[in-house]
């Protein structure tokens, strides 16, 4: 599903953040991604979502060479990755409906099946109930769940969740995590880059470790601790 | 449309929409974006009606100037066929050879008509219209020349036929000097045309102007959305998709500031008329003036429409795709 061979990223001004990553994560795979700040997480995922380019090596999402999709293409090429951001990334102004739906309307459903896949959306993540509120109206929880619905209305082959739980109490943390089991388990592949040790240490899913821009481990998370 | 995955067969189910239901939600999208950049507008209603009421009042100018270019071309167009050849005699010429001088004129194939003014009659004339009648019993001799005026043959009523028709008039030996009545018509012209082009430049001027400011208000209201744009980045939206809204906001700019651009002429003229009215009766003419007609309107609607485009897609071209996912 996404392939690193040999990957590595320096900044504009000559900051380092990755130094010759390579890792696959198969099809339907569920993994996490940690490390300190500044490891080197963020950068990985913004290589696979196209917003940032490698200096080096390539970066292969089913097969296809990242570094072939032009331009233009990229807006298309994100629309098969599910994108959870730590801070929402919600439009304040719009309700939980169009904020959920706005990745339909990019992609030109009719209304009808657009609400259809919204209201099945908000179901998954039980936020059924909140369709005509405003995010602001919405605690910390209930926000990253509309990014969440948003991320997966369109039913993606990918899911990618940086620091999804990184402002959630634990108990919060575990039922967003419980939420991506879920689709983990319908065949979606999901990599989840966060620094919450302790919530990797109650599962066991594979977890790649980088330091300094190496990946210093990959395999379960015990190993990793 | 999938780039990454052919068909979605992994993980989720696929994805279909038809290309004919593709197509159509793309025109109902271009109104949904249009409706919602309209209601956009309408949220801040002042800063619109600035933006909108500076781009009607720039075109206000323009389309005022060139009503009265228009309105004077028209008056210009009523007089070229009145030219009449004014032909001064000599003084000390004989009553015979006067009227020898009239009937030769008289005969030329260029000439339609001839009337004679003596210089009796003329002082006559002139005793009475000028009111210097006692000065002028004063005097001993009549200063006034015998008069012809020629009033040229069909073919010969152009500017450029009528000049040629004087040089060969006034190379006859009993005239003094010959006026053709078309010079001042034609030093008005030149004003005319200098006005005219004055015009053009302005209006080219005050276009650009228009441009500039649709652009610059589109630009902050991008950076005003950078947020919401980098949103729409992240989740799939093509910068086609992103900049539809604020090209719709610059045609409804224009929209609008076309209708202000009618009002204000309007009002403009009118506000004119009333002296226009009174130059006209001092000079005897049933000269009005003609506001703009529809064709014209829909020509200045056209163009506050068209300005307002350009001015929003040169801000959309350049800032929308400057924004990037961080």
């Amino acid at each position: 599903m996404i392939k690193f061979e040999q990957v590595s990223k320096v900044y504009p001004g000559g900051f380092q953040a990755l130094k010759n990553v390579s890792f696959a994560i198969e099809p339907g795979e569920m993994a996490f991604l940690t490390g300190h700040s500044g490891a080197g997480k963020s950068t990985v995922l913004k290589l696979i979502s196209l917003m940032e380019r490698p200096t080096a090596g390539r970066v292969l999402i089913n097969n296809h060479d990242l570094k072939r999709i032009d331009r233009k293409e990229i807006a298309y090429a994100r629309r098969d990755i599910g994108m959870i951001f730590q801070d929402h990334r919600l439009l304040m102004d719009r309700t939980v409906f169009d904020n959920v739906a706005l990745p339909l309307m990019i992609e030109g459903y009719s209304l009808a099946e657009a609400r259809k896949r919204v209201h099945a959306a908000l179901e998954k993540v039980g936020l059924s109930d909140k369709v005509r509120h405003y995010p602001q109206m919405l605690s910390g929880g209930e926000q990253q769940r509309v990014g969440i619905a948003r991320a997966v209305v369109n039913k993606p082959p990918l899911l990618l969740a940086d620091e999804p739980t990184g402002n959630l109490d634990p108990k919060l943390s575990s039922e967003i995590i419980k939420l991506f089991e879920d689709f983990n388990r319908v065949g979606v592949s999901v990599l989840i880059a966060t620094h919450d040790l302790g919530l990797i240490a109650r599962m066991r899913y594979r977890t790649l470790t980088l330091k300094e821009g190496r990946m210093i481990n990959d395999g379960l998370a015990e190993e990793a601790l | 449309m999938s780039v990454l995955f052919r068909s979605r067969q992994q993980g989720a189910k696929q994805v279909t929409i038809s290309p004919s239901r593709r197509f159509l939600m793309f025109w109902v999208h271009h109104a949904q974006q249009c409706i919602a950049s309209l209601g956009e507008l309408a949220r801040y209603p002042f800063a619109s009606l600035m933006t909108m009421a500076v781009l009607g009042l720039s075109l206000t100018l323009p389309a005022t100037l060139y009503v009265i270019v228009k309105n004077t071309d028209s008056v210009g167009a009523n007089w070229d066929q009145a030219s009449e050849i004014t032909l001064f005699l000599r003084q000390g010429l004989s009553q015979q050879e006067v009227q020898t001088f009239t009937k030769r004129t008289q005969l030329a194939d260029e000439v339609a008509s001839v009337r004679l003014i003596d210089k009796a009659q003329g002082l006559a004339d002139f005793r009475q219209r000028s009111g210097f009648g006692d000065a002028l019993d004063t005097l001993t001799d009549n200063p006034l020349p015998d008069v012809v005026i020629v009033v040229p043959a069909e073919s010969y009523r152009t500017p450029s036929a009528a000049e040629q028709l004087v040089t060969q008039l006034s190379e006859a030996r009993e005239v003094e000097q010959a006026r053709l009545d078309l010079g001042w018509l034609q030093r008005f012209q030149a004003i005319v045309n200098l006005v005219r082009d004055g015009f053009i430049a302005l209006a080219l001027l005050l276009c650009i102007a228009v441009v500039l400011i649709v652009g610059n208000t589109i630009r902050l209201n991008i950076s005003s959305k950078r947020d919401e744009i980098m949103v729409m980045k992240l989740v799939g939206a093509t910068d086609a998709y992103i900049q539809r809204p604020f090209l719709y906001t610059g045609i409804w700019y224009g929209l609008v500031g076309g209708i202000i651009t009618w009002l204000a002429t309007a009002l403009l003229l009118w506000w004119i008329s009333g002296a226009v009215r009174d130059i006209a009766d001092l000079y005897d003419s049933q000269f009005r003036l003609n506001g703009l007609n529809l064709t014209e309107m829909g020509v200045v609607w056209g163009l506050a429409i068209g300005l307002g485009l350009v001015g929003s897609y040169l801000a959309v071209r350049k800032h929308v795709s400057a924004i990037e996912p961080q």
